[in-house]
């Protein structure tokens, strides 16, 4: 087995077995987990505790079947999922949950948590008008919250100088990750689109500063070969998230290569860094809110999400936009007819395909993705 | 030179046999389609209708739902493409295609060259394809092919939604236990095919001429809908069940040339 592939299957082994790594996590450190919630917060005050983020995005084909006791049909598969998870007690070894509330159905979600730490589910929530002053100083309010009650749930002090070093960690984390979007986008005969999934999805269950050193080593190995020409299609994909294999495998079937993502679990969650300054941490990580863009739940009046795509597809040479439709996520659904226009204006070639955590089969999805190819 | 299209669908199975990459020499279609023996019987009854064999065949190309069982394809390409290359070859007037077949709806769109600007799809819903009118044909006690001589002599419109097929279903059963008159609600069955595939032709921009393709594109009450509802000409394309097999079967020529 090549380096490559050794540090690929490390890192899909733990995007395939969270569960594992947290009981590893736990085994080595002797400290817990806390669960993030979709689809922002403040990491890095978790881990400046010592505690290990865990991502909470769903599952993969489950059934649903009790979530349907709390939820409405109508809500998205990635909610349905997680609830139908805390109703089995899958969240239960979590010792806090951070809970975001940027959409409507995460507000009526974090108000009835059903795990056996439903006493312990940290919710806060993020200002939409963006641009004022006055919301960094209210995020900031809503953060040090965060920290008191992480403080008592943990019963770990966090000091600023521990939040500074985390804040460091995450902000080379990010850079790290973006520079692999970018070894990504020019070897795709070396990283797959399921191996590209499971390098973002790793960092979810593990610090990342192993994960960080992970991929750097991937990147360095990576580079040191020479690139090749793809003479598949390339594509810029977007949505919240991308997934399960099966469907990345139909990209790799088809020769898709992706070479860039605006994905909620994947770029968007390292877009933007927490800058130095002289402010405080929680002021510079309240700001990396403000800095945000090109995002569904994050209030642009001026909907720059297309015209960012557009210029991801000229930067990277891309033959389309594959826009991943979380079925019944408003936010997402809201955005769409605002890009469809401004990508057909452009000539932009685009696809349309629905992202569903509940199914089982891809039978059409392929047929869409094949016919698009084609079409291209 | 021989080549051929096998259009293996939900509900149908359907094969093509094309000579020099212009004159159909066989089109047949079986009306059971993928995991059957239906793309074999649809093979065998072209080679029978041409007086070919299996070995005078340069290129097969597969499409359809079970594109990728077929063993004897060389390669498969989607059902889209098919449709459009079939379609283009035979309205080359036509931009925009309207296919409904036994489990899905597509609307594509065509520049004047024959190539697909864009397409849609109808999500995993049964509502506003072949399956729809099938179900309800049951409810009614009638069969499909008897449905566009109920819609014909219909004098109104009985409306049912075109949101799920399960509950027009009850829609059409409360329509008949109020008395309701058959006829009208096969035209309401219609209607309710036409406006959920008519909505994808809208996403994408109508533009003319618009051919109607696809098993259901042979039921005349359907075809009367999809007029009325985009409230334009609607072009039938000829023999429309087998246009996918057909653009199979063109794709399979240009392959064969490259070989």
């Amino acid at each position: 087995m090549s380096k490559v592939e050794t540090i690929l299957s490390q890192l899909k082994e733990v995007a395939a077995n969270p569960k594992k790594a947290m009981d590893d996590f736990k085994a080595e450190t002797g400290k817990g987990a806390v669960g993030i919630m979709p689809i922002y917060a403040p990491e890095e005050m978790v881990h400046a505790t010592g505690y290990l983020p865990m991502g909470i995005w769903g599952a993969q084909g489950k059934q649903i079947s009790k979530a349907r006791t709390y939820l409405p049909a109508f809500a998205c598969s990635i909610m349905q999922q997680i609830m139908e998870l805390q109703c089995e007690g899958a969240y239960d070894d979590l010792a806090a949950v951070l809970f975001s509330v940027p959409c409507d159905t995460l507000k009526c979600l974090s108000q009835k948590w059903k795990g056996a730490n439903a006493d312990k589910v940290i919710v806060f929530t993020h200002p939409q008008n963006r641009g004022l002053e006055a919301a960094n100083k209210f995020l900031v309010t809503e953060y040090e919250l965060v920290k008191k009650q992480l403080e008592a749930y943990l019963g770990v002090k966090i000091t600023n100088a521990a939040l500074e070093n985390s804040i460091a960690i995450y902000n080379e984390n990010r850079a790290v990750m973006r520079e692999f979007v970018k070894v990504a986008a020019d070897y795709p005969q070396v990283i797959s689109a399921v191996d590209r999934h499971a390098v973002f999805k790793a960092r979810q269950f593990m610090l990342k500063e192993k994960h960080t050193a992970l991929v750097k080593e991937l990147i360095a190995e990576i580079k040191a070969m020479p690139v090749q020409p793809w003479d598949g299609k390339k594509v810029v994909v977007t949505g919240i998230m991308l997934e399960p294999n099966q469907l990345l495998e139909i990209f790799d079937e088809f020769k898709i290569a992706i070479v860039d993502d605006d994905l909620a679990q994947e770029s968007r969650q390292i877009r933007v860094d927490v800058l130095d300054g002289e402010e405080g941490p929680l002021y510079r990580m309240a700001k990396a809110w403000q800095q945000m863009y090109g995002c569904s739940v994050a209030t642009d009046t001026k909907k720059g999400r297309g015209k960012m795509l557009i210029n991801k597809t000229i930067a990277t040479g891309a033959d389309a936009v594959i826009i991943a439709m979380m079925k019944f996520c408003d936010p997402e659904e809201w955005d769409y007819p605002v890009m469809y226009r401004e990508f057909e204006e452009k000539g932009v070639k685009n696809l349309m395909i629905e992202v569903d955590q509940e199914v089982t089969s891809f039978e059409q999805v392929k047929t869409r993705l094949q016919s698009f190819v084609e079409m291209l | 030179m021989y080549t051929m299209g096998v259009d293996i669908g939900s509900a149908s199975s359907k094969a093509v046999i094309l000579k020099d990459g212009k004159d159909i020499v066989a089109a047949e279609v079986v009306q059971v389609g993928t995991g059957s023996s239906g793309p074999k019987k649809a093979m065998e009854n072209a080679f029978e209708a041409s007086g070919l064999k299996q070995e005078d065949i340069s290129f097969t190309v597969a499409t359809g739902y079970g594109r990728f069982s077929l063993e004897d394809a060389d390669k498969q390409m989607s059902e889209i493409s098919c449709h459009a290359k079939g379609i283009y070859h035979l309205v080359p007037t036509a931009r925009t295609i309207i296919d409904i077949g036994g489990q899905d709806a597509k609307a594509i769109r065509l520049d004047n060259k024959g190539g697909i600007k864009q397409f849609f799809m109808n999500d995993k819903c049964a509502a506003g394809t072949g399956r729809f009118i099938e179900v309800m044909a049951r409810v009614l006690e009638t069969t499909l092919d008897e449905m566009a001589g109920l819609d014909e002599q219909a004098e109104e419109t009985a409306p049912i939604s075109s949101t799920c097929t399960v509950f027009a279903e009850s829609e059409v059963i409360s329509q008949l236990s109020k008395g309701t008159n058959r006829n009208n609600i096969a035209r309401g069955v219609h209607m309710s095919v036409a406006s959920r595939a008519c909505g994808l032709a809208y996403r994408g921009g109508l533009e003319k001429d618009v051919v109607f393709t696809g098993g259901v594109a042979r039921n005349a009450g359907v075809v009367r809908a999809v007029s009325s509802v985009l409230k334009t000409d609607v072009i039938v394309a000829p023999n429309p069940q087998t246009t996918g097999a057909l653009g199979a079967a063109l794709f399979a020529y240009e392959a064969a040339q490259k070989k």
